[in-house]
């Protein structure tokens, strides 16, 4: 489903990231990424969901060459992507239903489907009472909730999430970790990254380590 | 299909109103400058217009005097009358003997008593014609003719006159057309100067939306229909101040021509300039909108 081979990141100020990373995501899989700071997690994260495009190599989701489809087919892909960012990019001057529905609009659901498919969302993070909240008011935890809601209203079939579980105590990170699980058990294929080892190691999924750039082995 | 791409050109253009009610001082203020502007040219370009029309209006059949010289007798009237009506581009010759002409000038009140006192008459015998073909070459080509038969003092052409305004009108139109030009930039960096405070008030749900699958075109398109939106309005009211504007000068002018007894009546805007007008409005605020949408979006770089 994702697929880098020898993938290279250069940012524009000559920072090698990424120095030559080749792995296989399949359908269904759950991995979670992990790695000191500075590793080149976010920046795994980011080319898969086409956010940065590659230096040299390729990337592969859906047996797409992201290098190769243009702006509309990107716009295509993000749409069936779930993303959690790890500054979360919620929009403050909306509360929590809005910012939730804003795939929906950009995707042109009828507005009918959004009002049901928005509390589903929220329903699955434990936010249903909370919709006309701004994200101002909610706690940090409920943020990341609230992030991976907007994430998963559009039942995407591939989630990518940037530590979500980074702001969060141990015992809060263990039950969005499961909300990932779940799911992961209903099919979706799972790449997220974290420093969570305690968690990671109750959770049982197939790990990739990064070391300065590189997959570790 | 359809459906789905009505909606959304429908929510863009809701969201375009939405935006325009956020902030209706800033909304109005922008709209009446960008008014003013379309109006400009305009105003400018149905003046001259006017003008021309009226001017026209005034000596549609060019004509020609010539003046014979003053010691010339009735005799030489009668041979100079023959050698006129052999000239081929003229087409009727009225001759007006200088007892006429002198009878005619004493009617004009002012001017009785300084001819009463004259014993001599100082008019010469004139003819009055009617040329056949009356473009500029014809006239000159006559004009060279009718100076050299004997006895002709002078020819006085009235086309110097329609040459003279038809150079005025060319003069108009050019300066109706740069000046229009000039403020058609205006009203596109005053548009895209709206749209870009509004894209710096929006920039957050740009990024997000754009990282979340929207496309350059899904993003755009709602300051277009704004751009556009508000470009109508504005043409609107150009087209509004115009209506007043014509209607103010028309009780002047009414008011001057009636004395000099023409019926002569200002052009209000006919439905096809008024369309055009809102038309050129929304395509100019669409096209400023375009173009800070696309600078901003080549600037921010998320891909
Ligand atoms: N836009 C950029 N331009 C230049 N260098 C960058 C850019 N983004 C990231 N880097 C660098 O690339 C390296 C990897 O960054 P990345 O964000 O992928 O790390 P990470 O593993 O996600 O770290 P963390 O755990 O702190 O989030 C870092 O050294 C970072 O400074
Ligand atoms: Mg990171």
């Amino acid at each position: 489903m994702i697929t880098f081979s020898n993938t290279v990141k250069r940012y524009p100020n000559g920072f090698e990231a990424l120095k030559g990373v080749t792995l296989s995501i399949a359908k269904g899989e759950m991995v979670a990424i992990t790695g000191h700071s500075g590793a080149g997690k976010s920046t795994l994260l980011k080319l898969a969901a086409g956010i940065e495009a590659a230096s040299k190599g390729s990337v592969l989701v859906n047996n797409q060459n992201l290098a190769e489809i243009k702006e509309t087919g990107l716009g295509v892909l993000r749409r069936n992507l779930g993303l959690v960012f790890q500054d979360h990019k919620l929009l403050f001057d909306r509360n929590a239903f809005e910012n939730v529905a804003l795939p929906l609009s950009i995707a042109q659901f009828p507005r009918a489907d959004i009002g049901k498919r928005v509390r589903a969302a929220l329903d699955k993070v434990g936010l249903l009472d909370r919709e006309k909240a701004h994200p101002i008011t909610l706690s940090g935890g409920e943020q990341q909730r609230l992030c991976i809601a907007r994430a998963i209203v559009n039942r995407p079939a591939i989630l990518i999430a940037d530590e979500p579980t980074g702001h969060l105590d141990q015992s809060y990170g263990a039950t969005i970790l499961d909300l990932f699980k779940s799911f992961n058990q209903v099919g979706v294929t799972v790449l997220l990254s974290t420093h969570d080892e305690l968690n990671l190691a109750r959770l049982k999924c197939r790990r990739i380590h990064l070391e300065m750039g590189r997959v570790a082995t | 299909m359809i459906g789905a791409w009505i909606s959304a050109h429908g929510q863009a253009c809701l969201r375009a109103f939405k935006r325009m009610g956020a902030s209706p001082a800033a909304s109005i203020i922008s709209t009446l400058v960008i008014g003013i502007a379309i109006m400009l040219p305009l105003g400018l370009y149905s003046l001259f217009s006017n003008v021309t029309a009226a001017a026209s209006r005034l000596n549609t059949e060019p004509n020609v005097n010539v003046y014979l010289q003053v010691a010339a007798k009735d005799d030489d009237a009668l041979q100079t009358e023959k050698r006129l009506k052999a000239i081929a581009n003229v087409a009727e010759v009225k001759f007006v003997p200088r007892e006429v002409a002198l009878a005619e000038m004493k009617r004009l009140a002012s001017m009785a008593d300084l001819l009463n006192g004259l014993d001599t008459n100082p008019l010469p015998h004139a003819f009055t014609l009617r040329p056949r073909a009356t473009d500029e070459a014809s006239l000159e080509q006559m004009q060279k003719e009718l100076l050299a038969l004997p006895k002709v003092d002078a020819v006085v052409m009235d086309f110097e006159w329609a040459k003279k305004l038809k150079r005025f009108a060319t003069f108009a139109e050019r300066l109706v057309m740069l000046l229009g030009a000039v403020l058609a930039l205006a009203v596109v960096f005053v548009t895209g100067n709206t749209i870009r405070l509004q894209i710096l008030t929006q920039k957050d749900e740009i990024e997000v939306s754009r990282l979340i699958g929207a496309t350059k075109r899904f993003v755009r398109r709602p300051f277009l229909y704004f751009g556009a939106l508000q470009g109508a309005l504005a043409g609107g009211v150009a087209v509004a101040a115009m209506a007043a504007l014509i209607w103010w000068a028309g009780q002047e002018v009414h008011a001057l021509t009636i004395s000099y007894g023409s019926d002569f009546q200002l052009q209000y805007l006919n439905a096809a300039q008024i369309a055009s007008i809102i038309g050129i409005g929304a395509f100019l605020g669409w096209l400023g909108a375009y173009l800070s949408v696309s600078l901003y979006l080549r600037s921010a770089r998320t891909v």
